[in-house]
């Protein structure tokens, strides 16, 4: 059993410590999807919120045999970000920028100097320059791949289209960032 | 096999992840190879995944967690005490309310109040003897309490012995043609009564002298009349 599956079955007998634990193990994961996509982290962080409660509310009706837990929790997220993008998009600056990006993991030793916290900052808000002047369908496929490491197979569940499309939106999502990025004078390699 | 842009383009994820066949590998490299903008792509996109993949991840608040669920579960005190509205159905009411007044009356038995508890008034060999003290204080005031009531009843007695409900035949009345010869037992009864006058003073006096307690203990036990 998926390590996830034995905590959404104490959820669905009562136990709130297990949902304490799904929400905390992976509240970064889905915050980091809705912040990549969206490029806001207020934004980001009302959608998260708003997954986790679509989430509990829909707990009793999700089945092991659907797919693993992550894979639908990554679904739900992802139908939430299109229909926000979807109501949104005419309010929208597509290339604007908060300020204000959120922290960084920290994956190395955090006796890094500052120029290197500098420079990984740095390259995430490239990267997130780069990502907002995609198209919808290219920067989720891109994200998803790239940024949260799922699996083609994965992808193709969450994103209810054919192997073959998953494969063609991240080929297409790559090529046309790497030219995004050069346009605006970011240098990739 | 007939490699152009177009195919690199349209292949070059698949290049990248290895999930090319040798035969498509050697066509793709062979071609790239050989056209700087097709070599050019490659070297970009190929820099640009390696970046992706090495991103750090960006951080949620600390708060977000927190928020989430606060705003599922509720507050953590209301999960503490989740339960209690259970109690609130009325199957459960008259048997909390039962074993609410029952704490009660063993405390109160025990002697013990919520101003002055102790957490060492708590121990079984403590409550015991508090218990077992309260007890027989209580034991002891009662048949204080019943003495007590016994002693002002004789003392009433004694004084108002006319007042007393009669259960015998009162006296018939004197014959007003023989004053003369009165009945000897009208006269031994005013007698009684001139002596019953009397004695309550002396009695309350006997008992003021022998002392209360010893005073009450011989009128307990004295018979009634």
């Amino acid at each position: 059993m998926e390590p996830d599956a034995q905590l959404v079955l104490q959820c669905l007998r009562g136990e709130g410590s297990a949902w304490e634990e799904l929400v905390r193990r992976h509240t970064r994961r889905v915050f980091g999807l809705c912040y990549r996509f969206t490029g806001n982290s207020t934004e980001a962080e009302d959608l998260s919120q708003e997954v986790f409660l679509r989430i509990y509310r829909t707990l009793p009706s999700y089945r092991a045999e659907q797919g693993a837990f992550p894979t639908w929790l990554t679904s739900v997220t992802r139908n939430l970000l299109v229909d926000n993008y979807r109501r949104t998009r005419r309010d929208r600056l597509t290339d604007s920028l908060e300020d204000a990006m959120p922290q960084l993991e920290e994956k190395h030793s955090t006796m890094r100097s500052p120029d290197k916290v500098a420079q990984a900052a740095e390259l995430s808000d490239q990267m997130q320059r780069g990502l907002q002047r995609l198209s919808p369908e290219l920067r989720e496929a891109v994200i998803l791949r790239d940024l949260q490491g799922l699996e083609y197979n994965e992808i193709q569940a969450v994103l209810q289209v054919p192997e073959g499309t998953v494969k063609s939106r991240i080929n297409r999502g790559r090529i046309e960032l790497a030219r995004i990025l050069e346009q605006i004078g970011i240098r990739p390699t | 096999m007939d490699w152009n842009c177009t195919i690199s383009e349209e292949r070059l994820s698949d290049y990248l992840e290895g999930h090319l066949s040798p035969d498509e590998s050697a066509a793709f490299s062979a071609h790239a190879a050989g056209c700087a903008q097709c070599a050019k792509l490659v070297a970009e996109v190929g820099g640009l995944v390696e970046r992706l993949h090495n991103l750090e991840a960006v951080e949620a608040p600390p708060r977000l967690a927190n928020n989430i669920i606060r705003a599922t579960l509720g507050a953590r005190w209301k999960r503490w005490f989740s339960w209690a509205p259970v109690l609130w159905q009325p199957r459960f009411a008259m048997g909390a309310a039962t074993v609410a007044a029952s704490l009660v009356i063993v405390f109160h038995t025990a002697g013990l109040t919520p101003a002055k508890l102790r957490r060492m008034d708590l121990s079984p060999a403590n409550f015991f003897r508090s218990a077992n003290r309260q007890v027989h204080l209580t034991y002891a005031r009662s048949v204080k309490f019943v003495n007590d009531l016994r002693v002002v009843y004789e003392i009433q007695s004694r004084l108002e012995p006319d007042s007393e409900p009669s259960t015998t035949p009162s006296p018939a009345p004197p014959q007003p043609s023989k004053p003369s010869s009165s009945n000897p037992q009208q006269k031994s009864e005013q007698k009684t009564h001139d002596r019953s006058q009397v004695r309550p003073g002396a009695m309350i006096a006997s008992l003021l002298h022998q002392g209360l307690p010893a005073a009450w203990l011989q009128v307990a036990t004295r018979s009634p009349r």
